[in-house]
């Protein structure tokens, strides 16, 4: 429904990424950051846009560095749980296919307290051909509670509780042979566990003309992924990543209790600890030593000498890792109302660091057949820790004229701002560098050396610095007659430093990461709203050009390519009307959503089309009732939703298929 | 006679840790390790191959007897894609005045960790002296001969 956002339904909770306006990736740090009742979720993660008992979401895109800091270089999306003063009583059951089953409910207790939780059980969207079983059922479930309380007529505090828990399966990659998406076949798990709780307190004073605000939240994540990493029938790799975080975040803002005239300033300081402790083997079997290890060692080695054999059907690749981050802000926003003008300017002064200690190793057996008569023991370890530091500078203005019409309201305006996505360090190559150090140590300790031997990486070279983008963007808004809301703008984002992931120069072997590229985003985006009695409809559409500027990726140059899966164009609509009849009051609505074209890698040889998802609801409501019958993607049609590569197999994740939802509210 | 250099007690001491000279042979100097740098020349198909840079140790017995002789990351041929180290094991040594001699008549070297019957050893004749080391072999088919200087 907004313009510019993608989020592509693919993987599991832990993978899926987030892309505005063609800002994103498949790292770490995302560029959306995430507000859940003000409280900025720290770890991608916990990442969790769908539970019962949201009040209001807000969107907004573009860069929001002055307010919100790190990871917002995208947007930010702010979340807001039903109050307790105020709030409602609902539950709903939903039941769909193919095999889904959904409870929720909220309600308050007094005005202090407000309660929800849903359950949502679900059979899965896809079936492993291996096995034949379904690949990617869903067992979850939220609950959450929030505690209003006014202490005194100058002081109130809040407490907000959101707690987390699932399994699911996941990874529908499906092989992309001879043309076409093969159904998904491999023969390891793919799931992924999740446990997280977000708890804020918030206290609010005034006093002294002044509005104090302090929120405080402790943030704890503990998860685990298994993962096929070939994703195909033979036995090569498969990784298992358990993470147990633990972060607090600590915020003051002051605001006046009332506008200085014209003037409306706010200032505070933000400041975070986090701690992760992640423990990720990758498990090297039968045919990942023979075509990973044991084939590239021998392409060496003169068959008439012999070659090398390693006695283990499967041995870890053990990766330990102690990371820690934190981060200190003082930032201050300004707001000038003139007349018809609204100025805004906005600093923020940041710092960040970064800290990894890594362990690492391998233990094989291995024999150089037919020379050795017995297996030797070979241990390969890697540890150390690095540190790093970051300091970023993130300014913003924007004017906004109102111009006067006759009936209804019309905006222009204008901003540049800045926003960033942090540093850190890439975990996921550890297992790169230790499977060269294990080869090349292997080879050494046999007294065999390469003419060209495969390049090293070390822990230096996983670490990445702060990707930047500026925002310069324009637009207007209007709303006719009390029935008509629109706006239209256009913008252009330079990001620069950014992250990726590049082979040292003429290698095809051992990635390492680096701020080396460039790129820009040109793009407009729309979006009308019309309500009228009981009919209403929504449009919005967005066009985003996003390339690389520079992008040398060590072997080959991508500059002037599009940015992979960012749709070129992407549009909703959606007409639903309610009327009465029979006694009862029935809701009719439609959506069409599409996209597309879109490129999956950075040389633009793989693309998709324009794709279209139809969707449709029924729904009667009598009393406090509300019986509906959803309809997704009715015309069935499954298109590409992901796509990467993995030891030269190209994979794709495809949509969801046709599904049907019946469902029963109850609102007090 | 020997010659001795007249120079300070505790220069002497360093010296005596750090040179290859022979002049000085004592129970010490024949359980260390000496490392030299040279080339390696192999023949083969009627021309010659060098390898320069190639590292040789030279590492005798307690008893002085015998040494084993490693060679590194040598290529016999120039196709070869692979650099390997070579031990020739168990090499006899006699001392002639201020040269030291050594000499195999047939033998397996040792690469790849076990006996290396292809590059079997024939005809190794060599010497040590001052900070020289000399020697002339069969390794196979392929007579090859190696000149190197000490390092410290």
């Amino acid at each position: 429904m907004v313009p510019s956002l993608e989020i592509p339904d693919y993987g599991a909770s832990l993978t899926s990424t987030i892309y505005i306006r063609g800002l994103g990736s498949r790292m770490e740090n995302p560029s959306l950051s995430l507000y859940i009742d003000n409280i900025p979720v720290l770890d991608k993660n916990a990442y969790d846009f769908s539970w019962f008992g949201i009040h209001s979401g807000t969107l907004i895109r573009g860069p929001q560095g002055s307010l919100y800091g790190r990871n917002s270089m995208g947007g930010v999306l702010l979340l807001n749980t039903q109050k307790p003063m105020g709030g409602g009583t609902a539950a709903m059951v939903e039941t769909g296919y193919p095999g889904m089953l959904q409870l929720g409910a909220m309600g308050t207790a007094g005005e202090e307290h407000a309660i929800s939780g849903s359950v949502r059980l679900s059979r899965g969207y896809f079936t492993n051909a291996y096995s034949g079983k379904p690949l990617d059922p869903y067992t979850g479930g939220v609950l959450r509670w929030r505690w209003d309380r006014s202490i005194s007529a100058f002081t109130s505090v809040s407490n907000s509780l959101h707690l987390n828990a699932s399994r699911e399966g996941g990874f529908a990659y499906g092989r992309y042979q001879d043309g076409e998406i093969q159904p998904v076949n491999y023969n390891d798990e793919g799931s992924y566990s999740r446990i997280s709780l977000l708890d804020g307190f918030k206290v609010s004073h005034t006093g002294n003309h002044i509005r104090l605000n302090s929120l405080t939240s402790v943030q704890l994540l503990g998860d685990r992924m298994r993962m096929d990493q070939d994703y195909t029938p033979e036995s090569i790799f498969t990784l298992e990543q358990r993470q147990r975080s633990a972060g607090i975040t600590q915020e003051f803002i002051i605001t006046p209790e009332r506008s200085f005239g014209h003037w409306r300033p706010q200032s505070g300081f933000f400041c975070f600890g986090k701690l992760n402790r992640m423990d990720a083997p990758v498990l090297f079997k039968e045919d990942g030593i023979r075509s990973l290890i044991l084939d590239n060692a021998n392409r060496n080695i003169p068959e008439e000498y012999g070659y090398l054999d390693i006695s283990e059907k499967s041995f870890p690749v053990n990766s330990r890792f102690l990371l820690g981050s934190w981060n200190a802000a003082l930032f201050h926003e300004s707001v000038w109302v003139l007349g018809r003008w609204v100025l805004t300017a906005g600093i923020r002064f940041d710092y960040e660091g970064g800290y990894m200690h890594y362990n690492s190793d391998a233990l094989i057996h291995y024999r150089f057949v037919p020379i050795m008569t017995e297996a030797k023991e070979f241990k390969t370890s890697y540890t150390g820790h690095r540190l790093q530091h970051f300091f970023e500078v993130l300014p913003k203005i924007s004017a906004l004229y109102s111009i006067p019409v006759s009936s209804g309201s019309l905006r222009v305006y204008g901003n540049v701002s800045k926003g960033f996505r942090s540093g850190g360090f890439n975990t996921q190559i550890f297992s790169d560098i230790l499977q060269g150090l294990m080869m090349n140590g292997m080879m050494e300790d046999l007294g065999v050396y390469l003419d060209n031997p495969r390049e090293g990486v070390s822990a230096g070279n996983t670490q990445y610095k702060p990707e930047e983008a500026w925002n310069y963007e324009i637009g207007l808004r209007f709303s006719a007659g009390g029935r008509l809301t629109g706006q239209v703008d256009a913008y252009y984002i330079d990001c620069l430093h950014q992250q990726l992931t590049v082979f040292p120069p003429g290698k095809t072997t051992g990635r390492m990461m680096t701020n080396a590229g460039r790129s820009r985003s040109i793009g407009a985006e729309a979006e009308l709203d019309y309500r009228h009695s009981g009919f209403h409809s929504h449009l919005s559409y967005s066009y985003c050009d996003a390339r690389f500027r520079e992008y040398i990726d060590g072997n080959a140059d991508y500059s002037g390519n599009r940015i992979p899966y960012v749709p070129l164009h992407s549009y909703y609509f959606e007409v639903d009307d309610r009327f009465p009849a029979l006694g009862l009051t029935w809701t009719v609505s439609g959506e069409l959503r599409g996209s597309g074209p879109i490129y999956w890698n950075e040389d633009n040889s793989r693309s998709s089309g324009a794709t279209i998802d139809l969707g449709a609801t029924l729904g009667v409501s009598w009393g406090n009732c509300r019986l509906y019958l959803r309809g997704e993607n009715l015309l069935g049609r499954q298109h590409p939703a992901f796509y990467f590569k993995s030891i030269g197999n190209e994979f794709f994740a495809v949509s969801k298929p046709r599904r049907l939802t019946l469902g029963i509210t109850y609102i007090i | 006679m020997r010659q001795i250099l007249h120079i300070p007690a505790a220069a002497l001491l360093i010296l005596a840790a750090l040179s290859c000279s022979t002049d000085d042979i004592n129970e010490l100097d024949k359980k260390e390790e000496k490392g030299y740098i040279g080339t390696v020349s192999v023949e083969y198909n009627g021309e010659t191959y060098d390898n320069p840079n190639i590292k040789v140790s030279y590492t005798p017995s307690v008893d002085g007897r015998t040494a084993n002789l490693k060679i590194f990351k040598i290529k016999f041929v120039p196709q070869m894609p692979v650099r390997v180290n070579v031990t020739i094991p168990g090499i006899q040594v006699w001392q002639e005045e201020s040269i030291t001699r050594f000499y195999v008549d047939d033998i397996n070297p040792l690469s790849l960790g076990g006996e290396f019957p292809k590059y079997r050893v024939t005809d190794m004749n060599g010497s040590i002296s001052g900070n020289e080391i000399n020697f002339s072999l069969n390794f196979g088919e392929y007579p090859t001969r190696y000149s190197g200087a000490c390092v410290l």
